[in-house]
């Protein structure tokens, strides 16, 4: 049997937990393609009209997986940290594509919520089992190994500063390995901190290239994801109040642990259109950042118009602005 | 005479500035695109041509504007830089203890914050085009009144009614509504001046700290109605410089000058007034190499191909050395 993984939202993070899991079960896990216009367009034309373009794009890639697998896996995620939660649209994803998208295949929908404790991650892998027809055992042994998989991957993520990048059809799981990386560009004369939710920097359709432009304009880029976790948990301690959005908790608390720890010199605040975190966190970086000029701070809002003009623009003269106050 | 080219070709306006070794402009020149970019590039090369004849050696050339890389290409440029870096360093070499520029062009406006001769943040607006120089261009020809004069009608107004700025289609219609009520044009104009002006600095400029010398260029900058709307809305004086509207060519020539100085042993890459007999045509065609359909755009010369563009992967820019 096929399960179709959507390359879009959370898949950034943890695509090498699911397609170990689902592979220790015996499955054969299939990836949408990365975005495109296609895919971008039948994610428009299908979801309701209030969604963000992360949420659009996902629609888009279900209707790329439809012929092509068996079930497609949409888990309804409602928090993954105790204590915090993730977007409420995540938590109505499986409802919003069984409504706008005709003629799916079954949808693996279980509920995954480590709100209390992270055990939630184990009860979502065993009822993914239990839906699925497999004994106890089996996954607990499966969920071991997927969980083994994703710390091991997460580590060599942090220790080389692996950006979870695709390239062409591969995902960026197939391509984190220590020996293809570490290729450290000395000729970097920068280093700016891009923050912003994972599916919106690393979708290098949506994000129209974003950190490949900024490599080719000599700036190293580094990212919440390559930052070991306490780092950004003690950033976000800074703040006057906790944050209860995981992902806008990883937007600031990168932030502020640099504003403390130094060595960055600029931040790029990647936001979607009509996201309501994204809209209060760019808020709070720009007033932290534009009051004093501490730092140069570029906020880019993606939206479905491509114009790559005046987004080039924009990065080419960011990056004039920090050469200049060297 | 040694000299350095700049050359802004944005969508309303392709504008042209010739500096002398020491900064000082020799020749500006304004040209209205009229959409069709490689015309007015090379009309303006011609025009620098037969103004000068074989008296001025060009040394170097920078390019600007949304179709920099175009002008590049055909003109042979050794400076490529986007607008806000070149509207920046025409406007510190004239007033260099500026800390805020407010340019508003044809199709974009920006706000550039400098604090000690630095840029330290800037802006431009989004998707909204709305209080740029097309919008009023249409709304002047839609009252019947010469661009030129707009301005000094709008500083006419003792009671200037309030127009919705928001939007440019919503602000054509309260536009509207109100002459057909029986405001006085001049009135019209004024509000319309002040609502472009809220517009910009609730949008563009939002969050901005906007601290004197302000400075505002652009060829809105040739409107003395918004230039009132500024000054009222921010309680500062404006300073419109000399060469307002050809501003970011002459960022781009100073730009360039400053690279060759740089870079002593480094021999122009200017093609020459020739460049500008050669036919430059423009081709388009839709890579089916995947979904994404890129729109591929190729630039010939004299039916040589010289540069491609428009392809999100590469395929076809990168099989084309420039």
């Amino acid at each position: 049997m096929r399960i179709g993984i959507p390359r879009a939202l959370l898949y950034y993070i943890y695509y090498p937990f699911w397609k170990t899991f689902f592979e220790s079960l015996g499955y054969e896990v299939i990836l949408s393609k990365p975005t495109n216009k296609k895919i971008l367009k039948d994610g428009l034309e299908s979801t309701v009209d209030d969604a963000c373009l992360p949420i659009k794009v996902f629609h888009g890639h279900v209707i790329d997986l439809i012929d092509k697998v068996d079930a497609v896996f949409i888990p309804r995620v409602i928090s993954v940290e105790p204590k915090e939660f993730i977007c409420p649209k995540f938590l109505g994803l499986p409802d919003m594509i069984k409504n706008s998208i005709p003629n799916l295949p079954p949808i693996i929908d279980c509920e995954l919520s480590a709100y209390k404790n992270k055990k939630g991650f184990w009860e979502h892998a065993l009822a993914i089992g239990r839906y699925l027809g497999h004994s106890k055992p089996k996954i607990m042994k499966a969920y071991m190994r997927a969980s083994i998989e994703f710390n091991y991957y997460k580590k060599l993520r942090i220790n080389y500063g692996i950006l979870p990048l695709d390239c062409g059809e591969k995902s960026f799981y197939e391509l984190a390995s220590a020996k293809s990386l570490h290729n450290e560009d000395h000729s970097c004369k920068f280093t700016v901190l891009i923050v912003g939710h994972p599916y919106n920097i690393y979708d290098n359709y949506v994000s129209m290239n974003l950190i490949k432009k900024l490599q080719n304009l000599g700036v190293k880029v580094i990212t919440p994801e390559i930052i070991p976790e306490k780092n950004i948990l003690d950033g976000a301690k800074q703040l006057n109040k906790r944050l209860f959005w995981t992902l806008s908790k990883n937007v600031l608390g990168s932030t502020y642990y640099f504003l403390k720890n130094g060595n960055i010199d600029g931040i790029v605040h990647v936001a979607s259109f009509g996201c309501g975190p994204d809209s209060i966190v760019g808020e709070l970086l720009e007033r932290k950042l534009s009051r004093d000029y501490t730092l140069p701070f570029l906020r880019i809002n993606i939206d479905e118009h491509s114009g790559e003009e005046g987004f080039n623009t924009r990065l080419e003269a960011f990056v004039d602005v920090i050469e200049g106050r060297r | 005479m040694r000299c350095y080219l700049g050359i802004d070709v944005g969508s309303v306006s392709t504008n042209f500035a010739l500096i002398d070794e020491d900064g000082q402009m020799l020749k500006k020149l304004y040209i209205r695109t009229a959409g069709k970019p490689i015309e007015a590039i090379t009309n303006g090369l011609k025009m620098i041509q037969e103004n000068f004849k074989d008296n001025i050696e060009i040394m170097g050339v920078g390019t600007t504007g949304s179709g920099r890389k175009l002008a590049a290409v055909i003109v042979g440029a050794d400076v490529v830089k986007n607008e806000i870096t070149a509207h920046a360093a025409a406007c510190i070499a004239e007033y260099p203890n500026v800390q805020t520029i407010l340019e508003i062009g044809g199709q974009d406006s920006k706000i550039i914050i400098l604090r000690n001769g630095v840029v330290v943040d800037f802006a431009m607006n989004t998707v909204c085009a709305a209080g740029t120089g097309s919008f009023l261009d249409r709304q002047a020809q839609r009252l019947g009144i010469p661009i030129e004069q707009f301005g000094d009608i709008a500083l006419r107004s003792k009671n200037p009614t309030r127009i919705a700025g928001r939007c440019a289609v919503f602000a054509e219609s309260d536009m509207i509504h109100k002459q057909q009520m029986g405001y006085k044009v001049e009135d019209i104009l004024k509000g319309l001046c002040q609502a472009l002006v809220r517009n910009y600095l609730a949008n563009v400029a939002k969050g901005k700290e906007i601290k004197p010398p302000v400075v505002f260029q652009g060829g809105v900058a040739a409107n003395s109605g918004i230039k009132k709307a500024f000054e009222e809305e921010l309680g500062v004086d404006i300073i419109v410089p000399k060469y307002f509207d050809v501003m970011g060519a002459l960022g781009a020539a100073i730009l360039a000058k400053k690279f060759m100085s740089q870079n002593k042993y480094i021999k122009t890459k200017f093609l020459g007034f020739e460049a500008a007999l050669r036919e430059h045509t423009a081709e388009s065609f839709e890579c089916q190499g995947c979904p994404n359909l890129c729109e591929i755009i190729q630039i010939y010369e004299d039916k040589k191909l010289i540069a491609r563009w428009g392809d999100r992967c590469g395929r076809w820019s990168e099989s084309i050395a420039v």
